[in-house]
């Protein structure tokens, strides 16, 4: 049989084509020409800017890293998680206390974060995951709180309270900012291509159509719990790794850097980027790494409160975050060039 | 004929309200049978029962001799039951090719590790190949890239039924899957579940409240009024039938 045809069988309305219809592959003209840009300017970076500002952007693709793991959580599964920051805090002991107490080589730090967080992340998801929604709010929130109280108790392991400094990372021929900045550029490239990977696989699509359907999910053969379980490790071990490279980057870690406000942060980041959406996670960061400083020249106490703030402004005025508005910028420069240039 | 889908005193009450009070139903293997009934007759309740949507409080529903209730709802799709939603529930977020291909999840074995390594493309490739035949035996296959909320609601009618059928069903639930067609489409939508029938060798049940839509599709009828079977027999008989005539033309002509 050939089929009844869509269109003939509903010709009262026909369907938009292209950048009306959403067809995403268009509304953004030169992806190509855009991303070999990138990765030259991502190669030249270390070589133009002066340490601080090379420091700084290196710390926002380490943000990045934790915001591509939380935005499986809160952007494509739609759950909420307050305590990325603890496992992001996990992730940079596991780093400090590997190379700083037990003087192993840093490579090894990246697993074992990775694996220490990603266990946590099942031990943690699988109970609040079962009920979801404000249970793992709540057991989230309960995870960022503790944290930072269980690191300063063993002050033999973890330094205590005052923290401890961390030997960095160094590479032959290169100062070692750029050296640690190539390491986190690398680590960040192999995070994006595995969340892009596993956000377009079966697993993806799964997360998706629970969050936005979960009857019809459900009777596809979709089983929420164990899709939104796995999410959540996945989203752990993420932190766990950003932690690490947060380590690498910084050659030191403190209880109090990483506590429930860290958490919120990064969930204001994950907002403000905007949810599932390749380019959240990046503009996020930025966020992440610029808001609280500039808030805390106005008042010490002021980063939690304008965090919050932009969270009410964006979740108001822009629901798909930075990166909607970018794209909807694209779409409007792309639907003004001349018709012939846009394919 | 054997039966492939056997419902017995199937009782479901929410609160107070009895949606389904000691509904019996045989449907044998190949059947496709038309469910009609005015507004809050039961009949989405019946179709949540049998995939498990509701736990009713009496009764069975047995699948090829397999009683459902022992399922956890996620499995029901793996003993081959597919269903369509009343005001259809395609994915937003998912293109159209998307849709199809998250109807064929249960073929699929990648996990999160395999795919995030890159591991899952063979696979992935075999269930698009899936999606895209279907698409195009519906003559969708122009739609593929696009978000569902881009084409007529017709359409994403259709969207949804190629979605069911990536599940690879035995038996399809069509939950008023001519509701907000235009009268000019159902007649060649009819033709299409028809054909759907007869090369698939499925087991249709579809509740529609559109009675010449059902009348002209199904042989056999059964009518649900406030819980309780009154009809079921073959499509003439159940027109003519006093009972049936009272509760449904009555109100929905």
């Amino acid at each position: 049989m050939t089929g009844v045809r869509g269109a003939a069988l509903t010709g009262h309305r026909r369907p938009a084509v292209g950048l009306a219809a959403g067809d995403r592959r268009r509304t953004w003209p030169w992806r190509r020409a855009a991303l070999a840009m990138t990765v030259v300017a991502a190669a030249g970076l270390p070589f133009v800017l002066p340490p601080y500002r090379l420091f700084q952007v290196t710390l926002v693709l380490v943000y990045a890293v934790a915001l591509l793991g939380l935005d499986l959580v809160v952007g494509h599964s739609g759950q909420i998680s307050l305590g990325h920051g603890a496992f992001f805090g996990v992730g940079a002991y596991v780093a400090a206390v590997m190379i700083g107490r037990l003087g192993l080589p840093y490579p090894v730090t990246l697993p074992a974060a990775a694996l220490v967080t990603y266990g946590l992340g099942w031990a943690a998801g699988l109970p609040a995951l079962r009920l979801r929604g404000l249970y793992l709010a709540v057991v989230t929130f309960s995870v960022a709180v503790v944290l930072p109280p269980l690191l300063k108790r063993f002050p033999e392991v973890t330094g205590g309270a005052m923290g401890m400094p961390v030997a960095t990372p160094r590479g032959a021929g290169l100062d070692d900012d750029q050296w640690i900045y190539f390491l986190v550029l690398a680590t960040a490239a192999v995070a994006v291509a595995g969340i892009r990977n596993l956000t377009r696989s079966r697993g993806g699509r799964a997360l998706t159509a629970i969050r936005q359907h979960p009857a019809a999910a459900e009777v596809l053969g979709m089983q929420a719990a164990s899709h939104l379980t796995r999410a959540f490790a996945w989203s752990a071990m993420y932190a766990g790794v950003a932690g690490a490279l947060h380590t690498w980057t910084t050659g030191f870690v403190a209880p109090d850097t990483f506590t429930l406000s860290l958490s919120i942060t990064l969930l204001a980041g994950a907002v403000i980027g905007g949810l599932a959406t390749p380019a959240g996670p990046l503009l996020g960061a930025l966020v992440v790494t610029a808001v609280p400083a500039a808030a805390r020249e106005l008042n010490p106490a002021a980063p939690g409160l304008v965090s919050g703030l932009l969270i009410v402004a964006v979740v108001y005025a822009a629901p798909t975050g930075l990166a909607g508005l970018l794209r909807r910028a694209a779409a409007a420069v792309a639907a003004r060039l001349p018709a012939g240039r846009r394919a | 004929m054997a039966a492939l889908l056997e419902v017995s005193g199937l009782t479901m009450r929410f609160g107070g309200v009895t949606a389904l009070s000691g509904v019996d139903l045989a449907v044998g293997e190949g059947e496709l049978v038309g469910l009609i009934g005015p507004n809050g007759a039961g009949k989405s309740t019946l179709f949540d029962c049998l995939t498990r949507r509701c736990a009713p409080q009496e009764g069975r529903v047995l699948l090829a001799g397999e009683d459902l209730a022992r399922l956890p709802a996620h499995r029901v799709a793996g003993r081959g039951v597919a269903r369509t939603f009343q005001n259809t529930a395609l994915f937003p977020g998912l293109s159209v090719r998307e849709n199809v291909m998250a109807g064929a999840h249960r073929h699929g074995r990648a996990g999160f590790w395999g795919a995030a390594l890159g591991l899952a493309a063979g696979e992935e490739r075999r269930l698009r190949e899936t999606a895209d035949a279907l698409l195009a035996r519906f003559g969708l296959g122009e739609y593929a890239d696009h978000p569902p909320e881009a084409l007529p609601y017709g359409t994403t009618k259709l969207v949804e039924i190629a979605r069911a059928l990536a599940a690879g069903p035995r038996l399809l639930l069509l939950d008023e899957p001519a509701g907000g067609l235009a009268p000019a489409e159902v007649p060649a939508f009819a033709g299409l579940i028809r054909r759907l029938h007869a090369e698939l060798r499925l087991t249709i049940v579809v509740v529609e409240h559109h009675l010449d839509f059902v009348l002209s599709l199904c042989r056999r009828i059964v009518c649900l009024e406030r819980g309780h079977k009154i009809a079921d027999g073959p499509a003439d008989a159940v027109r003519r039938d006093p009972a049936v005539v009272a509760a449904c033309l009555g109100v929905t002509r």
